[in-house]
């Protein structure tokens, strides 16, 4: 059975210019993918060729098991997308908006009211159901370039950027009703905000320079990278001049940074991603060390990210 | 189908809820008014020859205003965005437009019918050639706007493709003109036959002729479909 979404070797160039680079993966069933990378990392150009907008240059993709360039109206019915600017028409009233967009998805004329009431309801319209949509905020905007990407209940949601520009309560409104599409839809949503992905996405793909650099779980990630865990504990001087040693003697310690510029000493040690190495290195020196604190950090997103991209450039 | 009703819906909404139709309307109406009075009262013509001629040049000028905006703000605007990426296919897009203009050319015909109103009352009006008159004004109407909304196609500002339009359609209007000035007999038909002012001035004199029927239709579809082109050439 094909994936909602399936992209192989998808390439996009302009002239030159290539935006998108053979990029291959696929989102699974009711799955929420996140779209991570830096402006002008591809991601857009991305989403319009999954969307139908613009056409590769190479490569396929399909959804729901359609070719997007040779059944686009087929894919185009199991696509909800919705652009970073969200497409709306200024002069119609929020409903009347949604009716053209439901009658161009062709819901049937008997299951237009419920679906109407449905995506205003998911998208939380109801206040706004009756007004002009140049009367609108930003939040809503957003809200009902989703709702229209919702109607028709296609397969494969397209988000892209749905939180750009709003402030930090409609950010949080917005992420709690993308949340939610999840269970009945495959989303991908793109973003460079790196917080949303790991609140919202179960993979993340990690996009720079029109390349796939890497995709994954969040905690996949974090393993790929494993270099990035690294233990930091504060040591009180005059103990042996052999720390460092001690230290790189713990199995599961990679190598070892001390500042003793000043005390307390800081000394960074990097460890394997796995095993429990934080007891294994208080045992080492605490008997002949005064240990003062030790912390272990687990690589960020945005750690992975920077490595990704750091590797890449 | 359904697909091109949704657009043509649209369509018609958007047209009356932007001050453009009105104007437009309102524009053509008074002007073809004013000539038939001054035709009327003033001259003592009571034919709608004169109207009709008047049209046709107010139609040239005045659609442009109407197709401008088909495409070039769904470019400006991003809606454009949605409209490619909705289960539509780029014919039914352009079939949807087109008819909502055409619309806006059938009031405008309509609201000159109220000068049929004393031209029957007063005098004997030969209706077959009010009738074809009618028909050719239609035509010229359709072929304007089929044109305009190719030229809309193409541009993000919709002034560029007002005055393009404009120009293009002058172009054709007058083209006939240039046939006193060529001693190749070719080129003498040549620019006659694809004058929009000769072929529209055969209608207005009440000959409905098959191939000036023919050069109308072929050039609207020919626009349409360079139309459904360049929306498949912008992927």
């Amino acid at each position: 059975m094909p994936h909602p979404v399936e992209l192989h070797s998808l390439t996009k160039t302009y002239g030159e210019r290539t935006v998108v680079d053979r990029v291959s993966f696929h989102v699974g069933q009711g799955e929420i993918v996140g779209f991570l990378g830096p402006n002008g990392a591809g991601k857009t150009t991305t989403l319009r060729m999954i969307a139908g907008y613009l056409a590769p240059t190479s490569g396929q993709v399909s959804v729901a098991g359609h070719d997007v360039v040779r059944s686009p109206s087929a894919s185009a019915s199991a696509v909800g997308y919705a652009p970073e600017r969200p497409a709306l028409y200024d002069s119609f009233d929020v409903l009347g908006y949604l009716r053209f967009v439901a009658r161009a998805k062709r819901v049937h004329r008997a299951d237009m009211a419920s679906q109407l009431d449905r995506v205003v309801a998911a998208c939380r319209l109801e206040a706004v159901a009756q007004s002009d949509v140049y009367k609108l905020s930003k939040g809503y905007r957003q809200r009902l370039g989703l709702a229209q990407a919702l109607l028709g209940q296609p397969e494969v949601l397209l988000l892209d950027e749905p939180t750009s520009g709003l402030d930090p309560g409609q950010i949080s409104e917005t992420r709690e009703v993308i949340r939610s599409f999840g269970s009945d839809h495959s989303v991908l949503l793109s973003t460079h905000i790196l917080p949303e992905v790991t609140l919202l996405c179960d993979r993340i793909a990690i996009l720079h320079h029109g390349r796939l650099l890497a995709i994954d779980s969040p905690s996949g990630l974090g393993t790929a990278v494993g270099r990035a865990n690294r233990v930091e504990l504060q040591v009180a001087p005059g103990g042996p001049p052999d720390l460092k040693d001690r230290l790189l003697d713990v199995s599961g310690v990679v190598r070892v940074d001390i500042d003793d510029r000043q005390a307390p000493y800081s000394v960074n040690c990097a460890v394997e991603s796995s095993g429990n190495v934080e007891a294994a290195i208080a045992r080492a020196i605490s008997r002949d060390w005064e240990l003062l604190s030790l912390r272990r950090h687990d690589p960020s997103l945005e750690d992975v990210f920077l490595h990704y991209v750091e590797s890449a450039a | 189908m359904s697909g091109v009703l949704a657009v043509y819906g649209k369509e018609i909404k958007l047209y009356f809820r932007s001050p453009i139709a009105y104007f437009v309307l309102a524009v053509f109406l008074l002007g073809t008014g004013y000539f038939f009075s001054y035709n009327l009262f003033v001259s003592g013509l009571a034919t709608m020859r004169e109207t009709f001629q008047n049209m046709g040049l107010l139609a040239v000028i005045l659609l442009p205003a109407v197709s401008m905006r088909l495409f070039a703000t769904e470019y400006s605007a991003g809606t454009y965005e949605l409209l490619a990426t909705l289960p539509l296919a780029p014919w039914e897009v352009v079939i949807g437009k087109y008819l909502g203009a055409l619309t806006m050319l059938g009031l405008m015909a309509l609201g000159t019918m109220l000068d049929l109103v004393p031209l029957y009352l007063f005098g004997a009006p030969e209706t077959t050639t009010i009738i074809s008159g009618y028909l050719g004004f239609l035509l010229l109407g359709s072929t304007c706007l089929a044109i305009g909304q190719l030229c809309s196609s193409l541009t993000q500002n919709q002034i560029v493709a007002a005055l393009v339009t404009v120009s293009i359609l002058l172009g054709f209007w007058f083209v006939g003109h240039l046939q006193s000035f060529q001693t190749v007999q070719f080129l003498r038909e040549l620019f006659l036959y694809i004058s929009f002012a000769w072929h529209f001035g055969e209608f207005i004199e009440g000959l409905a002729r098959f191939e000036s029927l023919a050069l109308f239709v072929l050039f609207s579809v020919g626009a349409l479909t360079l139309n459904v082109c360049a929306l498949e050439w912008r992927r």
